[in-house]
């Protein structure tokens, strides 16, 4: 039993099993999904899968830097949408896109800011510091600019949005052009960044990080900064993309599981220290598969939920069985 | 003595990670008898108390209740043969009722209220124990917890009662008191073992004493056949009288100027008004019991925890600090090396460069944008081969790295900080003995660059081998101080005790 575990982790304690399990699953689901529906297996489909999971991967790189650092942002959706509200009511008043864009940011970035000063400073656990911010964002924006109403139209003429929707050169669509640029910039942040390194430190062993002096606070403010940013840019993608902003996506609640379920699915813990943007673009792939193949098979709604919430299941208890509660987990809790 | 033993180990040993925490240790205990273990810390009485206890498993050797040899998977199996441990940080849970507590583990399905508190008051009272049954375990004070759980023993017909420093925290009155209950469960029948640093304890209290030392059996016997003196030579063995390395009067400082002086420092119920300087390029040796508030001190110095309001001062090279962060302790040249390398020691995962590496990152704060990762990796293979670090390669992740080699990673990720005080807590706590000595020479050669460097060392022998100057705390005060000349084993453990 133990042999094969340590013949694949052998780089470290069983980071890639989880990993090789969805990727031979997503495989597998592919290989299904050609055969039996119809249309699944050309060129325009695939085109399709990924500019539909473009504003996901978006957000999942968000996601995965917080969660690599030991914390949680359930705030994400909620600045996703209330980014694109901000960033519609500068477009429709007919301001120019860039003043729009860099009033949106300084926003975001300040819900982001108040995230971390909450975590790093009054040392409220992630998970309840950023609940609370996302009621009080959410909140905020639908009593003081939508009046009570869920939705805020977007013009489709403003070239902002067509901008947005649009194609950024022949063959390459603005919200795949972003996903890209997000995954090199998350890369960059992990790989070269002293703040990148410092994360991992952080998920790994918090202690250990904060007596080796490592700036602890400032490296938090650049995680929940980063997510509000990925969660800002997720935003426009898919108000644009739709031509409105729709709160429901917040109080529904189920992309934000969605966005939990591709992290941990891609084989990230939620404890942390470990995962990388490869980790993202596994778990992203078998759910933008999972997610077009059942589109396509016509399978409604509530039965795609029912689905995703067991493939949710068996991926917590397969990371439960990878990585067995220890010591550690035990005296930082799970999350 | 014919009678037969109720508890008995026959050459047992139990080892950690090819560590031996006990080494072939026989042992036996009578009916109706009370029994002393004594030894430094690490010496192997928690261990030889938890193999009793069912918590851990011998490794080799056997276990025999009233001469039958059994096999304890859990201490459930051994409560279930009338063994009951009360430990040092009580186990009972805060929000119950002590007679809750007391009835904790065998509940029924359905308990009336009434019942278990009757049962509970029955058992205090037999003890003379004044304990309201109904009032929360969490309100009770520390030396009542413990008779509740001694009480808890008694209500489970415990045979053989194992005590771990149970008189660590209470008042002389209090341990007066748990020794006249001791004596009255002694007269039913209840075997009692207790572990205890405070000697006269064991010589007035006990009937028959045993010592160990580094997991090996030093003596065994009546309490009448011991005295105070010969305890100690016991504890401490003779391979003290070895050549240490340092010169005989001990390094002299490099300069009046201590690199670092505290004053007064007080934090929660651990430290109460330390005051000490460290000197540059000497070693000060901090001895004393765990518990005396030395690695708290530490982590206060550190800015990690904070002391109490006005709970004292800090003065680094003449300058008055106050650190909220350790970031800022590292700016400003301070490294702390962890007691527990596991709890808040390294990055498990990480790779050895990247360990070394983030040591060196931590140095520039936040000024450093980009990780120069060339850099740290070229810096880690320096410090590699500087404290001869063996690992595969540098990529290789810290956890398989054996105790002595994650050791020197936790000391590189601090000396790559080039500091101007070390803080070395227990450098060689759970390392092989080849390691033990290359550590020993690490810390030594810092010291000779010029550094300032405490040493924390709960294990006499390597206080005396490596420190020029000796200071000894206890209760979170620092007792006695002796130059390097002065010190003996003796001397130290007598004044870490009293």
């Amino acid at each position: 039993m133990a042999d094969w575990k340590t013949m694949i982790n052998r780089g470290g304690p069983n980071t890639k099993l989880l990993e090789y399990v969805v990727m031979a699953v997503t495989v597998a689901l592919v290989v299904v999904f050609s055969l039996t529906v119809d249309g699944f297996a050309t060129l325009g489909n695939a085109g399709v899968i990924l500019s539909n999971s473009a504003s996901l991967v978006i957000l999942s790189c968000g996601m995965a830097v917080v969660i690599i650092s030991r914390g949680l942002d359930l705030s994400l959706i909620a600045v996703m949408v209330a980014g694109a509200t901000t960033f519609s009511v500068f477009i429709n008043a007919d301001y120019p896109a860039s003043m729009a864009f860099l009033v949106t940011l300084a926003a975001m970035a300040l819900v982001g800011l108040a995230n971390a000063w909450l975590i790093a400073y009054v040392e409220i656990p992630a998970m309840l510091a950023t609940l609370a911010s996302a009621m009080l964002v959410t909140g905020l924006f639908r009593f003081t600019i939508l009046r009570g109403e869920f939705m805020l139209l977007l013009s489709k003429s403003s070239p902002a949005v067509v901008f947005l929707s649009g194609n950024i050169m022949p063959g390459l669509s603005t919200p795949v052009a972003l996903m890209l640029v997000t995954l090199a910039a998350t890369m960059l942040l992990l790989r070269a960044m002293s703040a990148g390194r410092t994360i991992y430190a952080m998920g790994d062993n918090f202690q250990a990080a904060r007596l080796s002096g490592l700036p602890v606070r400032t490296t938090t403010i650049v995680v929940y900064v980063f997510a509000a940013f990925t969660a800002l840019c997720a935003g426009l993608v898919s108000s644009a993309a739709s031509g409105a902003v729709d709160f429901r996506t917040v109080t529904n609640g189920t992309l934000l599981f969605e966005v939990i379920l591709v992290v941990v699915l891609g084989g990230i813990p939620l404890r942390g220290g470990r995962g990388s943007v490869r980790n993202i673009i596994v778990g992203v792939a078998l759910i933008a598969v999972l997610r077009n193949g059942m589109t396509l098979m016509n399978f409604t709604s509530q039965m795609q939920d029912l689905l995703k919430g067991l493939v949710l299941i068996i991926a917590i208890v397969a990371d439960n069985y990878l990585n067995p509660r220890d010591t550690e987990t035990d005296t930082v809790g799970d999350l | 003595m014919s009678r037969q033993p109720i508890v008995s180990l026959e050459t047992v040993t139990k080892s950690y990670g090819g560590i031996n925490a006990l080494e072939s240790v026989s042992f036996e205990l009578y009916p109706g008898e009370i029994h002393a273990l004594v030894g430094e810390n690490g010496a192997g009485k928690s261990t030889l108390c938890k193999l009793i206890a069912g918590v851990v498993a011998p490794s080799d050797g056997v276990l025999r209740i009233n001469g039958e040899v059994v096999k304890f998977q859990a201490p459930k199996d051994a409560s279930r043969h009338g063994i009951s441990m009360v430990y040092q940080e009580t186990s009972l849970v805060p929000q119950l009722s002590v007679a809750q507590n007391m009835m904790l583990g065998q509940e029924r399905t359905f308990n009336s209220v009434r019942k278990v508190r009757n049962a509970a008051r029955q058992v205090l009272q037999r003890l003379n124990f004044k304990v309201d049954p109904s009032q929360l375990a969490g309100s009770l004070s520390t030396a009542k917890r413990q008779m509740v759980e001694i009480a808890r023993a008694v209500l489970n017909q415990a045979r053989v009662i194992i005590l771990d420093e149970p008189t660590a925290a209470l008042t002389p009155e209090e341990t007066e008191h748990l020794f006249d209950l001791m004596k009255s469960l002694q007269a039913k029948g209840v075997a009692m073992i207790f572990i205890s640093h405070a000697l006269e304890e064991a010589l007035n209290h006990s009937d028959r004493i045993t010592v160990l030392r580094n997991g090996r059996l030093m003596a065994t016997g009546p309490a009448t056949d011991f005295d105070r003196g010969g305890l100690i030579r016991h504890m401490i063995g003779e391979e003290l009288n070895e050549q240490s390395m340092v010169p005989a009067t001990g390094r002299a400082a490099l300069s009046a100027l201590p690199v670092l002086r505290v004053e007064s420092i007080r934090m929660g119920s651990m430290v109460n008004n330390m005051s000490f300087s460290i000197f540059p390029g000497q070693i000060t040796g901090i001895a004393g019991l765990i518990g005396s508030g030395r690695s708290e001190v530490a982590k206060v110095i550190m800015g990690h925890t904070k002391r109490n309001f006005g709970g004292g001062r800090i003065w680094l090279e003449g300058r008055e600090v106050r650190y909220s962060l350790p970031a800022q302790a590292v700016a400003d040249g301070i490294a702390y090396v962890s007691e527990d390398r596991k709890l808040d020691g390294f990055f498990e995962s990480l790779s050895v460069s990247d360990n070394i590496g983030l040591g060196w990152l931590a140095k520039f704060g936040r000024r450093r944008w980009f990780a120069p990762l060339r850099k740290m990796r070229q810096l880690s293979r320096e410090w590699e081969q500087r404290l001869s670090i063996r690992s595969i390669g540098a990529d290789q992740s810290v956890l398989y790295l054996s105790g002595g080699n994650q050791q020197k990673v936790v000391i590189a990720k601090s000396l790559v900080q080039e500091p101007k005080l070390v803080i070395f807590d227990e450098p060689t706590r759970g390392v092989d003995v080849g390691a033990i000595a290359e550590i020993r020479q690490i810390v030594r050669k810092f010291a000779e660059s010029g550094a300032g460097v405490i040493l924390i060392s709960s294990y006499l022998p390597e206080i005396l081998d490596l420190s020029d100057r000796i200071l000894v705390a206890k209760s979170g005060t620092i007792v006695a101080e002796f130059a390097r000349g002065d010190a003996t084993a003796e001397k130290i453990l007598h004044a870490a005790i009293h």
